[in-house]
């Protein structure tokens, strides 16, 4: 009975987690104002990932290719970055961000972006655009390394570094919120407003929660301004909620510019939305109000009705963004659930030695296994061939087939989830998320004993 | 025809030949747009790559095959579980997807160690299934791993496997359009005519560019088993890895998107002298004139003709409904490719619906020559649309429905433009005489949508009415519709069930005997003479 920590025992994947680091990058980029990418690679690389954040959020976001064709791939095909910064400043006349963003064709060839990038501020800037405020973000990001995670925690702190500029201190908190749901960040937001708190948050993204308005306005996007980057520098502290999706960034700006970094804790259940709070407490001095004392209650209130007469020995299996794992499973076992299968879909090295992980080692009393560079097939392949035995799955919607087809009950967590509706409403950090998390967990168990006729008479009263 | 400049790209020159309005007394003569050109950098294109071309859209739907990407895992994430080809053996193709999981050290020394121990694994995990496709992507193809010799490699070791090797990396031309071409060669080049199938009819087709979006294969198949012809293989949607390796065995190849794979039926006329045959399996019309087709070239007339006239009465008063209720209604028919011909004039006599606008992604100038011919006068054709353009033109023409992606149907959503999804429907199968009711329905329930109506008021500027709770379809569709139209006898909304498809799965097709069987060498001497 311990908790164990191994990698997947092949070396391909069955039905990935994750998908590669330009779509990590994509999905920075479109969290910033008056800003359009520009995926330097085949256009699948920017097609697709559209379609799934459409998929997730219903909405339709902007981001450009270079559409590289075969013509590119053999002789280079850093003209086509240049042809369509060119086209998208003309035709985007509000753009004034555009992060180029590499691939694993484009680094293969090793297209030069540093320089073209100085080679356009130097020249179509000068020449064409110097009425203009325009920034050129050069992003690196091989789809053979990590994964849309260190794709996204990279292309974060290569922005910040691009704009972060060392001012006045502007007696703001950073937040970063790693990579969230619009609800996430309304929630996060909340909070800090409770504490009367100052924060520049990145990113903005509340606004991916789009309206169908009478005039019109068509396209998703998120708020964080230039100004908001640039003040990065000048905060008080930061903290990075998220490890792995933001912690670089945080660290960038600790080093560079002595900004105090806070690395999690991902606060999702009560207990670590505490040590976030506690956190911001320590960082600026407020105290932490009345009012969240009532909302942590309410949460508390709703947990005590759920947890240890329908959630407690409940068996569950966990995957998705690293942070989101380890969250969910801490926050499962003060519900006295027991995560017995935790999926971290890339090879990150740092996981093993993660704080979180040691203490799940350390102090874990029955088996789980946390599984890294997982893939889909760990978990489906234990329940088909090895009996292992779930009441739960907690995941993004790739992997709805293992509950559907074993009949599992599942509640959608993470990104994407596109096979239920709105998910990207509903926080699952601070303690509207722990209510919200609980109550889907235990009413997704209440409706499959009801499908099978498991206790379901057990409902009549509680 | 004249040339149609976008507002929104006049600083793109090159984009004018892109775009044309049909105009009066003109023809296709004044002006084509061009087609499957390079892309422009930079314009938000919706084009997809080769690689999906290939693998996504031609090669997963084949249903008992461990679909592989030999690359990092994003191209294999990213195209799976975006479409909706179902398959009567539970979906297997959808379910599971395989990447090889390149990573930067196979990049610098090579990944072909990696991707034998890839697909050795994968059999393992999955031993029932026998096939395997493999498909480059722009990684695999810029190392220059040699997949096909690995493929040979593991068929030698296991000599129960065989293995389909597609070498279509995302930047081979300048759309999709590429992969569906390199595939068809590659499918007919290595896999066609090495199994022999076994007959059972006087009547063999193969079922060609046709992908069972929702079952559209199944409806299609039904209708061809109860004219009792053996469909040897469907390509490739529902269709099967062995099947498809003996379609050199077909008396007649029925092609459907001409557009996708009509490379493969003119190559298996040159290779095998199968005739091709393009039919329609959309539209009460075109599919009548296409089982009648077919059922002309085997002599076998009056079975469509039981067909025809079977479904018609049985689905017509339905069909007939939803065109009283779409009459005159616009609509902007932006698919991906074959589908702007296939619907063109179909859906303006079937269901009554304008055409001002029709649009292709990775179509060819062909496409577009049959598209325009078969739309409205006054439509305006766009090769290679992008999103300012698309949103000009529904400003411009007011569309009350466009028929277009998932994506791009979201920013139509948001200037209160209701989409339904050409590429994998809403609520379909949309073939077969029925599918087209239920394509009827889901237009009549997108336009008149009350929801929809809600989205065009503005509290802070409108008159609000105070007395309504709620408000019907009928209640926006019959507004203006005379008393005899709104009772007509005879006529019915759609009877039919949410899913159609069990049904079918579970039928006995009529039996017709198999005259020839007796007599396989004057069918050879056929064949070859």
């Amino acid at each position: 009975m311990a908790c164990n920590v191994m990698e997947k025992p092949r070396a391909g994947v069955i039905n990935p987690i994750f998908t590669c680091q330009p779509a990590g990058a994509q999905f920075a980029s479109i969290g910033i104002k008056d800003c359009i990418g520009i995926v330097h690679g085949g256009q699948g690389c920017v097609m697709f990932v559209r379609l799934i954040f459409s998929q997730h959020f219903k909405e339709s976001f902007e981001l450009a290719s270079s559409s590289v064709h075969e013509e590119g791939a053999v002789f280079g095909a850093l003209r086509r970055v240049e042809e369509g910064v060119d086209v998208l400043l003309m035709r985007y006349p509000h753009v004034k961000v555009i992060p180029i963003i590499t691939t694993c064709s484009t680094e293969i060839i090793g297209d030069d972006i540093d320089g073209l990038v100085i080679k356009l501020n130097e020249g179509l800037l000068k020449e064409k655009y110097s009425d203009r405020e325009v920034y050129l973000v050069p992003i690196h990001s091989p789809s053979f390394v990590g994964s849309m995670i260190s794709g996204y925690d990279s292309a974060v702190k290569d922005i910040v570094k691009y704009f972060a500029t060392k001012e006045e201190p502007n007696g703001k908190v950073n937040l970063f919120t790693g990579w969230v749901n619009p609800g996430d960040v309304t929630a996060l937001k909340h909070l800090l407003k409770e504490m009367d708190i100052d924060a520049t948050v990145l990113f903005e993204i509340e606004e991916f929660d789009s309206p169908l308005m009478p005039d019109g306005q068509h396209v998703s996007h998120g708020e964080t301004t230039i100004e908001d980057l640039q003040s990065t520098a000048n905060a008080t502290a930061s903290i990075a909620l998220n490890r792995y999706e933001g912690g670089k960034a945080a660290q960038y700006l600790e080093q560079e510019f002595n900004v105090p970094a806070t690395l999690g804790p991902t606060p999702i259940g009560i207990r670590n939305t505490d040590s976030f709070l506690q956190t911001l407490k320590q960082i600026t001095g407020k105290p932490i109000s009345p009012s969240l004392v009532k909302e942590r209650g309410i949460a508390v209130d709703a947990l005590t009705d759920l947890a240890h007469m329908f959630l407690a020995e409940k068996k569950v299996a966990i995957y998705g963004n690293p942070d989101l794992v380890i969250g969910l499973a801490q926050f499962c076992i003060d519900l006295e659930m027991k995560p017995v299968l935790l999926l971290l879909g890339d090879d990150n090295p740092f996981y093993v030695d993660d704080p979180r992980i040691k203490e799940l080692k350390e102090n874990v009393d029955w088996d789980m296994d946390i599984v890294t560079n997982a893939d889909l097939w760990v978990m489906e392949d234990r329940i088909k061939n090895t009996g292992l035995e779930l009441d739960l799955i907690l995941g993004h919607s790739k992997g709805r087939f293992s509950s559907i087809d074993h009949k599992i009950p599942m509640v959608r967590v993470g990104f994407p989830t596109y096979d239920r509706a709105g998910m990207f409403r509903h926080p699952v950090v601070g303690y509207a998320g722990a209510t919200w998390l609980a109550e889907e967990m235990a009413n997704a168990l209440f409706t499959d004993m009801e499908y099978k006729g498991n206790r379901e008479w057990s409902l009549n009263v509680w | 025809m004249a040339y149609h400049e976008f507002d929104c790209s006049t600083c793109i020159p090159e984009r004018k030949k892109h775009a044309v309005l049909k105009g009066p007394e003109e023809t296709l003569a004044d002006a084509l747009p061009a087609g499957y050109l390079s892309t422009i950098p930079g314009s938000i294109s919706e084009r997809g790559c080769a690689y999906c071309g290939a693998k996504h859209v031609i090669g997963t739907p084949m249903k008992d095959v461990i679909h592989i990407s030999h690359g990092p895992v994003g191209c294999t994430y990213d195209t799976w579980q975006t479409k909706r080809y179902i398959s009567d053996n539970d979906n297997f193709q959808l379910k599971y997807t395989f990447a090889t999981d390149m990573k930067e050290k196979h990049v610098i020394f090579g990944a072909e160690k990696l991707l034998k121990q890839n697909i050795l694994e994968a059999f393992k995990a999955f031993p029932n299934i026998k096939r395997m496709s493999i498909y480059q992507t722009c990684a695999s193809a810029l190392i220059g791993d040699d997949i096909s010799a690995i493929a040979q490699e593991v068929m030698e070791e296991l000599p129960d496997v065989d293995i389909f090797v597609c070498n279509s990396p995302g930047f081979r031309g300048p759309s999709q359009s590429g992969g569906h071409h390199t595939i068809c060669i590659a499918w007919l080049n290595d896999k066609v005519g090495t199994v022999e199938p076994k007959i059972t009819s006087d009547y063999v087709i193969n079922y060609v560019g046709e992908y069972n979006i929702q079952g559209d294969q199944e409806v299609m198949q039904d209708y061809f088993k109860r004219m009792g012809i053996q469909v040897l293989s469907t390509f490739t949607g529902n269709g099967s890895y062995d099947d498809l390796r003996a379609m050199h065995r077909a008396h007649l190849n029925v092609l459907e998107c001409a557009r996708s794979s009509e490379y493969l039926c003119n190559e298996l006329r040159v290779r095998y002298g199968i005739p091709r045959l393009d039919i329609d399996g959309f539209g009460f019309e075109p599919l009548s004139a296409s089982l009648r087709k077919v059922g002309l070239f085997f002599g076998i007339e009056d079975r469509a003709e039981e067909i025809i006239r079977e479904e018609t009465a049985r689905w017509k008063p339905e069909l007939d409904w939803y065109k009283e209720r779409l009459h005159g209604k616009k609509v902007c028919l932006w698919p991906g490719g074959s589908k702007l011909w296939h619907w063109a004039h179909v859906i303006h006599e079937e269901m009554g619906v304008e055409v001002v606008s029709v649009y292709t992604k990775f179509g060819h100038q062909g496409d577009m020559e049959k598209g325009i011919s078969r739309a409205e006068e006054g439509a305006l054709a766009i090769d290679d649309p992008n999103e300012l353009e698309s949103l000009e033109a529904m400003y411009k023409l007011k569309p009350d429905c466009i028929f277009t992606g998932k994506r791009p149907g979201e920013f139509a959503k948001k200037i209160r433009v209701p989409y339904l999804n050409a590429h994998g429907y809403h609520n379909g199968p949309w073939k077969g005489f029925e599918g087209w009711v239920r394509f009827a329905r889901d237009i009549y329930n997108a336009i008149y949508s009350p929801v929809h109506q809600l989205a065009m008021v503005d509290i802070s500027k409108d008159e609000i009415p105070t007395d309504r709770g709620f408000v019907t379809r009928r209640m926006l569709s019959d507004k203006n519709l005379g008393e005899e139209v709104r009772n007509a006898p005879g006529l019915r909304q759609y009877t039919g069930k949410f899913d159609l498809i069990p049904d079918l799965r579970n039928k006995t097709a009529k039996d017709y005997p198999y005259l020839r069987q007796d007599a396989p060498e004057e069918l050879e001497q056929q064949e070859t003479a």
